[in-house]
């Protein structure tokens, strides 16, 4: 019980943002209820980040019907790869992808073979709310599938390595890329074991990184040195997550991004209570970054603003 | 962030502030329902309910009957429930002011039986309440030798403990077997002779009394002849004594059925005139007295806009959901202070509801044998590839129907443990069943576990604390602790430390650092 207490009081002094802290104080405060429906869906998130220019995989189709299942090859004709997504889907849940197929059989990110069936029964899930919050009905996004740049190609396990930026008020407070390894069956969450690396905001170089909550130096899978992880394209990363805040008017925002081999960072989600694993990975608690952004000025445009934090002097 | 804090603090202080006046609401409530409708804060407790009976027998005269009994009033330490009388072609009249009841009965021939029942509790805020001052007395004229004795009684009096009667009452048990005393004090006497002589010795002082009869309230008593006792107006004030060791005051489980020198029987038309007393005992739980106790209360209104004043079945409904605040609380601690990650938020509060009417054990494996009963089908329904709702239905029918087939067989071979499925809440289980077999699919078998541990530890902590009578007692009894429970639960609302898994989450932040 004591020594509890004085964990509680080490993390606080290190800044370390819990649960309660960060719905009460930071997400209530900053994050207008009605704006979450422009980021829990993800074709609206898509059709408003075209709008603003912040770049998207392309969108293939939408099935909203059951009775638009079975046109599922119509649809993504053309398309040898592609993604298919619950709109309303969480955490990564029910996102399938295939890598490749023929019509008949359909290979996901982890290399197994499932029918057109599996497939099927895959997207009805998805429209009748298995993978939704609160299990509403929804609608299945069918996209291209991020060809993802050969930079990360070492340092992750399948998988699309994605880099998760908070944004506060604007400004990218803390970031961290997470790296699928064997263990986390080719996803990026980090509670199912994928290594989180937290990154540098001004020089998107690693800082710390993580797996199951213990420090790394070297991915379990492929060998590669996390510490030597630096992202290509950093400043258009951190942009998409200040016009993410412009777009959406979230206050406190996680944006995911992941580096396409032609067309740079491309927006994959915004998430409106972004998780806490962030400061574990950066080895930082995010109170202090909060705290110094509400210094930050407030009439900048996104890219001033990235300016200011990427020449702010301590 | 600033402005943030500050804001925040004026909501909590409201919540605060609101958080003590539901406590002081509650409380006063609470002192309120103890003292004036007899609320005890253990369920156990009970009140003894007296039932006496006061049979009166004749022999009629061939002719018109009047019969009258002195009756109890409920100005001692008791109060009167309910009265009843069975005296079938007896005309009766209840005379409230001089606490008599009179029968007339007109051409009555032979054995006649009448009765008077009276429910009585002992009502312990009630005062000793003394009645009328006395009329002024006369000294009894007495002949010369008799008025020595009496001073010598006096005297000797003087050498006793206690006020003036009880030296008196003392006095004359100890010279009673004195012969030089005989003129005052006869040898030979029935309580009540010796009753009316320690009046008249009283009386030698100007000190007015009277004969009290009363009955000891004893299980199963059967008795023809009250006691008697002695009621002395001294200081000011009636005080009863006991005439054989002199005790002031009625004693406990006492019954005063008539005072002052008017008989306790009055049989006109009638002999062999006789009363006999018994005495049964039971009794009740202070909610059921709170009725009587708060209807002898001047203020009736907030009794009768109780839960107290329903109907059985609606208060136990309510009783029942009495306890839910408390059970929420629970689920609100275990996830915002303790951070445990239950399926469904008040999925684990609803089981241990279930447990509480199962019983934990039987519970527990009823309970444990559904959901892997379910799970078992569930896989086996996964192949089909089943539409979301229709599949959760289909796991709903299923739980439904084994709930019936548990219940049967349960039923038939007198195993409670299985018999017990029926109080599990049906969508409840369903939806456990539904969650763990799609966790189980993406998360895997570790992570299905883990949840269904966490569930069943928050179940069992909400099960402890619920299933205590006196919790369950007290929540119904005094219910404006619910209140309280609003405010705690909406302060905790506004809680914003670490949850304790956080910190066992975070952990590695400070031990990274050092």
């Amino acid at each position: 019980m004591f020594g509890w207490f004085k964990i509680a009081k080490k993390l606080k002094k290190l800044g370390v943002l819990g649960m309660n802290e960060r719905n009460y104080a930071v997400i209530a405060k900053n994050n207008k209820r009605s704006l979450y429906t422009l980021v829990d869906d993800k074709v609206k998130t898509k059709k408003l980040a075209n709008k603003v220019c912040i770049n998207t995989p392309k969108m293939i189709g939408i099935i909203e019907h059951q009775y638009e299942v079975k046109n599922l090859l119509e649809i993504v004709k053309g398309h040898k790869t592609f993604v298919i997504k619950p709109a309303h889907g969480s955490g990564g849940k029910g996102v399938l992808v295939i890598k490749e197929h023929n019509g008949e059989e359909f290979i996901n990110a982890s290399g197994d073979v499932l029918s057109f069936d599996d497939v099927y029964q895959h997207i009805s899930n998805t429209l009748s709310g298995l993978f939704s919050l609160g299990g509403k009905y929804d609608v299945a996004l069918i996209e291209e599938t991020v060809n993802f740049s050969k930079v990360f190609k070492d340092f992750s396990y399948h998988g699309v390595p994605d880099v998760r930026v908070i944004v506060y008020k604007g400004y990218p407070a803390m970031v961290m890329m997470r790296l699928a390894t064997k263990e986390s069956g080719g996803r990026a969450n980090l509670h199912q074991g994928a290594v989180g690396v937290g990154l540098d905001v001004r020089s998107g170089r690693t800082l710390n990184a993580v797996m199951h909550n213990k420090p790394v130096v070297i991915h379990p899978d492929t060998g590669a040195n996390l510490m030597e992880l630096k992202v290509p394209f950093w400043r258009e990363h951190l942009l998409i997550g200040a016009m993410a805040y412009d777009m959406t008017g979230l206050g406190y925002l996680g944006a995911d991004i992941v580096l396409d081999k032609e067309r740079g960072p491309m927006m994959l989600e915004i998430n409106a209570r972004p998780g806490l694993a962030i400061q574990i990975a950066n080895g930082v608690g995010l109170r202090d970054r909060l705290k110094e952004i509400d210094t930050y000025p407030q009439n900048l445009s996104a890219e001033q603003r990235i300016d200011w934090v990427l020449n702010y002097e301590k | 962030m600033k402005l943030c804090v500050r804001k925040f603090f004026t909501i909590r202080k409201m919540l605060s502030f609101f958080l003590l006046l539901s406590i002081a609401y509650a409380s006063w409530c609470c002192y309120y329902k103890i003292k004036y409708w007899g609320f005890t804060t253990s369920p156990k407790e009970v009140t003894d309910i007296w039932t006496i009976e006061a049979k009166i027998s004749f022999k009629a005269l061939k002719g018109d009957v009047s019969v009258d009994l002195s009756l109890p009033t409920n100005k001692d330490n008791f109060e009167i429930l309910s009265e009843e009388i069975i005296a079938d072609g007896y005309a009766v009249s209840h005379d409230k002011n001089n606490n008599k009841v009179t029968f007339k009965g007109e051409n009555k021939k032979g054995k006649q039986n009448l009765y008077y029942r009276l429910n009585i509790y002992d009502d312990f805020q009630k005062e000793f309440s003394g009645v009328l001052e006395p009329q002024k007395i006369k000294r009894p004229i007495l002949a010369e030798e008799e008025k020595a004795q009496m001073n010598k009684i006096w005297e000797l009096a003087e050498l006793q403990k206690g006020d003036k009667v009880q030296r008196a009452i003392k006095t004359v048990n100890q010279e009673m077997a004195n012969p030089s005393m005989s003129l005052v004090l006869p040898l030979k006497h029935t309580a009540k002779e010796y009753a009316e002589k320690m009046i008249q010795i009283l009386a030698y002082k100007r000190i007015p009394s009277r004969i009290v009869r009363a009955v000891k309230l004893e299980e199963g008593k059967k008795t023809e002849k009250p006691d008697i006792m002695l009621e002395a107006y001294y200081d000011n004030k009636w005080i009863l004594y006991d005439l054989n060791t002199a005790n002031i005051g009625l004693p406990k489980n006492w019954i005063v059925f008539q005072r002052g020198g008017v008989s306790l029987l009055d049989v006109h038309g009638g002999e062999d005139s006789k009363v006999m007393f018994s005495v049964l005992k039971s009794v009740a739980t202070p909610l059921k007295m709170a009725e009587y106790r708060a209807k002898n209360n001047k203020f009736v209104v907030p009794y009768e806009y109780s839960v107290y004043s329903l109907p059985i079945l609606e208060q136990n409904t309510l009783k029942w959901l009495m306890i839910f605040p408390l059970a929420i609380l629970v689920v609100v601690i275990m996830r915002n202070v303790i951070g445990v990650s239950t399926m469904g938020t008040f999925t684990p509060m609803l089981v241990a509801m279930a447990l509480v009417k199962t019983g934990l054990v039987s519970g527990l494996v009823c309970f444990s044998v559904m959901i892997f009963l379910g799970l078992l089908m569930r896989a086996m329904v996964a192949r089909l590839n089943l539409l979301l709702v229709p599949r959760i239905s289909f796991v709903v029918i299923f739980v439904i129907l084994l709930i019936q087939v548990l219940t049967v067989v349960g039923y038939r071979l007198n195993y409670e443990i299985i018999s017990s499925a029926i109080f599990f809440p049906i969508i409840i289980t369903a939806w456990i069943i539904e969650r763990a077999s799609i966790t189980w699919e993406e998360e895997g078998a570790r992570n299905t576990l883990k949840e269904i541990f966490n569930t069943l530890i928050t179940a069992l902590i909400t099960y402890v604390v619920i299933s205590s009578e006196y919790v369950r007692h007290i929540m119904f009894a005094f219910n404006e602790f619910n209140l309280v429970i609003l405010f705690i639960v909406m302060l905790l609302g506004t809680y914003t430390g670490y949850r304790l898994t956080e910190l066992m989450r975070f952990a590695p932040l400070v031990n990274n650092k050092e």
